[in-house]
């Protein structure tokens, strides 16, 4: 367990960089070291970071690699079949005690003076133990750490640094459980073999705000559009729908009214498939139990969710993971996965697009990488630095509604709301000390006009 | 059917001639942004591949490359090349526009099968690139490339591409290998 975390006195004060009332955002975010060290332990060491899929590490011993911040963990099965996060970091010198991606193994060997950690990462001997130590090394206390809270929700592996976090569940809140519910419509899923994991010369947050951006789409992806392999109405439609969730989780993009949903009921009943593009994804979506767990707002919405801090969900059974590797670079990962019960034939073609199309090289994706980087780069002049950003897109001429289940969202056109809910809730996570300050302070889901 | 080894010296070294002038000249027209030339010497029914390689202990270094079927950088049919070449004409293609420079060397060139009809040739290469006033980039890796022979000389049927790199240390991979 981690006792003592992120409890760091030095704050930068962050709290004017980003002003929600004119859609206003200062560039150094991006480029800054001490708002990097900052938001390492604030929000990365703070919040439940997304590890793996259970499905990646199905027996004891496999183990997979990630990293919460600049924080490297090993997510291991245990002997017991539990899940353990463990700090990839041997308590003797430091040492990485695993350096492979993945695999399976029966302990952790540190290859400097061979401490060995079961998978649980207690230590279970080391050499010279009688003879150098006389038996006085009290390896209760000199295993590797733990992640102070690790679950899962459906299969999706979450841990955390801070014993002060919430519960996952109440973490995800809503908003964050429906967006990992949309992967889950069509029924169980298990992870491919193989995580694509590029690194782009950007600010990571610059990574998370174009996932809510359905304006770059038409011009960054000009070219892969007038290839065909979307069509323009579901890479630009014009309705959006808009769901933002506590702690800064949000759903943005493609959204269909109440009676076009109906509609789409109606066709798809009797098997009509000249519908437009969404009605093939509502197709997933119309089981009982898929309709109950969406809701009636979620069941409308194909917009990319954002788990905060840096998980994106995209369209395309696919999660991008995004890294921080310093404040001017980011590492993408992408998982790819696949629906158990979809035919053999359904599943090479949605994996055959996904290659086509996302991962450094893909179709779409490859044109993404160097407007992020000459974004972040833009932050770095002494004067481009001091020059403020645009976020008006959409600012103050829109509504959040509620519907009667509770569930709510803004209908509206492309607009910028997901990227002000980003800054808005950064700027809550760096401005707070602790989770205690995180709860007592965080700005709620708007209501009312927005 | 002619196996290599029943080959005489003279027909082998024949043969790597004809193979190493196809792949220099293939290159050059990758080099040279000759894209639409470049698909010509392709087979209908190519096949372009690079898994993800993965760092793994030495114990488990059978799973270092993922197998056919799980996920790749590139799992590439004529069509999706086709596509990849068509894109960069279309405008808006950014990550080639302004256009990448790049050069591309080939080096450990051998030949590993021969059926009279189709070889099989390994090989390493470099593919350089730098891109605006100060982005470089460089992979090297293994290819095995199967080339077919037509009437009016070889056809590119195969080529996958292991990478010596695990996390692609590139802002894509826009180039073609």
């Amino acid at each position: 367990m981690v006792d003592r975390m992120i409890a760091s006195d030095r704050c930068v004060d962050v709290s004017a960089c980003f002003d929600p009332a004119r859609g206003v955002l200062q560039r150094h975010i991006f480029t800054d070291p001490e708002i990097y060290q900052q938001e390492l332990e604030r929000i990365f060491a703070r919040g439940w970071n997304f590890m793996c899929h259970e499905s990646q590490v199905p027996d004891s011993g496999d183990f997979f690699m990630n990293w919460i911040g600049e924080d490297e963990v090993i997510i291991v099965r245990g002997r017991d079949q539990q899940l353990h996060v463990l700090i990839n970091s041997c308590p003797h010198r430091g040492n990485t005690v695993c350096r492979a991606e993945l695999g399976n193994t029966r302990s952790f060997f540190c290859s400097y003076h061979g401490w060995n950690f079961d998978l649980d990462g207690r230590l279970i001997g080391m050499p010279g133990e009688e003879a150098f130590y006389k038996d006085g090394v009290d390896k209760a206390a000199w295993g590797l750490t733990r992640a102070a809270k690790v679950e899962s929700y459906r299969g999706f592996v979450f841990a955390t640094l801070d014993a002060d976090a919430p519960a996952l569940d109440e973490y995800l809140g809503w908003v964050g459980r429906l967006g990992l519910d949309f992967m889950l419509s069509k029924g169980e899923i298990r992870f491919l073999d193989g995580v694509l994991k590029n690194r782009v010369r950007c600010n990571w947050k610059i990574a998370v705000d174009n996932l809510y951006d359905w304006y770059h789409v038409k011009v960054s992806h000009g070219a892969s559009m007038k290839l065909g392999l979307f069509s323009e109405e579901s890479m630009s439609p014009l309705e959006q729908m808009v769901i933002l969730g506590e702690y800064g989780h949000g759903i943005g993009g493609p959204g269909i009214s109440e009676s076009d949903f109906e509609a789409s009921v109606d066709r798809l009943s009797r098997g009509d498939d000249t519908g437009p593009w969404y009605d093939a994804r509502l197709s997933e979506r119309m089981t009982d139990e898929s309709l109950k767990q969406l809701g009636p707002v979620g069941k409308r919405s194909m917009g990319h969710p954002n788990i905060f801090p840096n998980l994106w969900i995209t369209n395309t059974q696919q999660v991008c993971l995004r890294i921080p590797r310093g404040p001017f670079e980011t590492e993408l990962w992408w998982f790819t996965y696949e629906v158990l019960e979809a035919s053999v034939a359904h599943r090479k073609a949605v994996r055959d697009r996904t290659v086509k199309v996302f991962g450094p090289a893909g179709l779409l994706e490859q044109d993404d990488g160097e407007n992020w980087s000459h974004s972040t780069r833009g932050a770095r002049g002494v004067v481009s630095k001091t020059l403020p950003l645009n976020f008006q897109m959409g600012l103050g001429r829109d509504e959040v509604l509620v519907d009667p289940s509770g569930q709510t969202r803004i209908e509206t056109v492309v607009n910028e709301h997901g990227q002000r809910w980003t800054y808005q809730a950064w700027q809550d996570w760096m401005m707070a000390d602790s989770w205690a300050a995180l709860k007592a302070n965080h700005t709620q889901p708007p209501e009312g006009q927005i | 059917m002619t196996a290599l080894s029943e080959m005489s010296m003279q027909a082998r070294m024949l043969l790597q001639y004809e193979v190493e002038s196809f792949l220099f000249f293939e290159a050059d027209l990758l080099d040279s942004r000759r894209h639409d030339d470049w698909l010509r010497v392709l087979t209908a029914d190519i096949h372009y591949w690079m898994p993800v390689r993965r760092t793994t202990t030495a114990r488990e270094v059978h799973r270092e490359f993922t197998e056919p079927g799980a996920m790749a950088f590139f799992d590439d049919d004529f069509a999706a090349l086709e596509m990849r070449v068509r894109r960069l004409s279309l405008g808006r293609a950014w990550a080639e526009d302004p256009p990448s420079r790049t050069r591309r060397l080939l080096s450990n060139i051998r030949l590993l099968a021969y059926d009279g009809a189709e070889v099989t040739v390994g090989l390493n290469f470099q593919l350089y690139r730098t891109r605006l006033n100060s982005e470089e980039d460089q992979w090297i890796g293994r290819r095995e490339d199967v080339l077919r022979r037509e009437d009016d000389g070889f056809r590119l049927s195969k080529r996958h591409i292991f990478l010596e790199q695990t996390v692609i240390l590139s802002q894509n991979m826009s180039s073609l290998f």
